[in-house]
């Protein structure tokens, strides 16, 4: 990968420690993955959960810390593994909060937003179509590259923060026109969509597209951006796309040929019981949760008031802890409007600022989570753990509220 | 014993050689691999409870999280990572993982990408592998 001579001035150590180690990073990643050269990008979004990091992450966010490293583009963060208001009545082992506060306190000092979410473009981060970012979560550069039209490859955890710290990443992958475009196409089956459809087409996509990148035609008019970022979710716990051309809205989509650039390309036609088998296939139990998971990404405001309305006139049944994950910024909104309130009312909680895919449940004392996100259950059968079931909003509400 | 050689792309250089282990699904370090051990703690895995530790880990592509780079790193770290990596398409987290941990612990392996699928159908799990260079050589079994 080429530099040029102020990039050769980091690495020599001229811009200090960080920028060496940060520039180091970028630069063996670069020659790896074939990049011609190291482009600017706008904003960051990175990764500091102690589940996924480890005691390695640690060393590495507090190497740049103690180099006196800072971002050198807005950066925001995602999920931790605890919630920092309410660890203690979660159970969360003391010495796992620990290394979570210390992974907290270097991010600080390098200078991040403290949105502690998965969603940064619902509540802090709004990119315009066209930008460059470098992003981590793979359901947000779905939806970066899908929805808002930026350019982004799947920041991988250290590659995210050395791009965050000197503001440049390299060129390859989703940055390159000719690698986004579409090489498979799959058609969504017609009729009314539910939560769980949206998820379980989402998972289909993923599984199957592989390293294609996908074009979904027959998205419901009536989509949502929160169905659609769900959708993106999913697909990427199954498989690696950071991608999807949504037909008639993503930029430059508006049919299936735009998307795949003319050439013909395989088709897909999804089924109704297409969607039931990767309903089988996230479901490995039958028995009764003691943990309710709303989140995998964080519920929006608008989510959560939908929720809070379903749950009017109910109550959670004993021995179900019914907890909806989102953003420390839509918590704050959702307790202002009062939809809190009527969630606590019926049982349910709010926690903020952590999810449940990087929570570590089993430690705290969960044996068998209920979800309507594929995406955590993906995530909880990789290390089974916990047992995963896996329902549509409505279904589950019905079962664990009276 | 017969063995085959296959030329693929070097993305992280390095020489290394073990028992391969071979994964047609697409494959995550992510929680899938317990780096306490380097076992696949993953039920459903074809190599479910198999150790990646020292082995040549084959699979067709990446999926999931981007901390998929930093269960590798800390697998290598505690010296349970694989010996190297070969992929039929381009994993990032396998590429970042070696990066950071060569950068980190001086513990990077070989990453290798455009294996020819056809490997996932005649090798057999233990199936001895050596990776030099751009060549990836596994040994058939009869």
């Amino acid at each position: 990968m080429h530099l040029n001579s102020a990039h050769e001035r980091l690495l020599r150590g001229e811009g200090g420690d960080a920028r060496q180690l940060a520039m180091q990073i970028l630069a063996k990643v670069g020659d790896a993955v074939g990049a011609r050269s190291l482009v600017p990008i706008k904003s960051a979004h990175v990764q500091a959960d102690y589940s996924g990091l480890h005691n390695s992450g640690i060393e590495l966010f507090e190497r740049f810390a103690a180099s006196d490293g800072k971002f050198g583009v807005p950066t925001t963060v995602n999920p931790a593994s605890i919630d920092m208001d309410s660890w203690e009545s979660f159970g969360v082992p003391a010495e796992f909060t620990r290394k979570q506060i210390r992974l907290c306190e270097a991010y600080y000092r390098l200078g991040g937003i403290r949105c502690w979410t998965c969603v940064p473009y619902q509540v802090c981060n709004f990119p315009k179509a066209g930008e460059t970012v470098a992003w981590a979560e793979p359901s947000s550069v779905v939806f970066a590259n899908s929805i808002i039209g930026c350019r982004t490859n799947k920041a991988m955890a250290g590659l995210d923060l050395a791009s965050a710290i000197l503001g440049l990443t390299p060129k390859f992958g989703m940055l390159l026109e000719e690698e986004r475009v579409a090489r498979v196409a799959f058609v969504a089956p017609p009729g009314r969509f539910s939560d769980l459809d949206y998820r379980s087409l989402g998972y289909l996509i993923g599984k199957i597209a592989g390293s294609r990148v996908p074009a979904l035609e027959g998205t419901p008019k009536n989509a949502t951006s929160d169905d659609l970022k769900h959708l993106g979710a999913a697909a990427a716990s199954a498989g690696p796309l950071a991608m999807i051309h949504y037909v008639g809205i993503t930029d430059g989509s508006n049919s299936l040929e735009k998307a795949a650039e003319g050439e013909k390309i395989e088709r897909v036609d999804v089924t109704r019981s297409d969607l039931e088998v990767v309903q089988g296939e996230l479901n490995q139990t039958e028995e009764t949760p003691d943990l309710v998971a709303l989140g995998a990404p964080h519920l929006s405001v608008s989510e959560l008031g939908s929720l809070a309305r379903l749950l009017e006139g109910r109550k959670v049944k004993r021995g179900i802890k019914f907890c909806s994950y989102t953003s420390p910024q839509a918590h704050e909104m959702a307790t202002r409007a009062g939809i809190r309130a009527d969630i606590e009312a019926a049982g349910g909680t709010l926690s903020q600022g952590t999810d449940a895919d990087v929570s570590p449940l089993k430690a705290m004392g969960f044996h068998v989570v209920l979800t309507n996100s594929a995406l955590l259950a993906e995530t909880l059968m990789a290390d089974g753990t916990v047992k995963v079931r896996y329902s549509s909003l409505a279904d589950i509400v019905g079962e664990v509220s009276a | 014993m017969s063995s085959k050689i296959f030329k693929c792309h070097v993305l992280v250089g390095g020489n290394a050689s073990g028992e391969g282990l071979f994964c047609r699904q697409a494959f995550t370090f992510d929680r899938a691999v317990d780096t306490r051990t380097g076992v696949v703690a993953d039920a459903r895995s074809e190599i479910a409870g198999a150790s990646i530790k020292g082995k040549v880990l084959f699979y067709r592509e990446g999926k999931g999280s981007t901390a998929g780079s930093s269960w590798l790193v800390e697998a290598l770290r505690l010296g349970n990572g694989p010996g190297a990596v070969v992929t039929e398409y381009l994993d990032l987290a396998a590429v970042v993982g070696s990066v950071m941990g060569g950068i980190l612990y001086r513990r990077s392996i070989p990453v290798l990408s455009g294996i020819d699928a056809g490997i996932f159908a005649t090798a057999k799990v233990g199936a001895i592998a050596s990776v030099k260079g751009d060549s990836v050589k596994v040994v058939l079994a009869g």
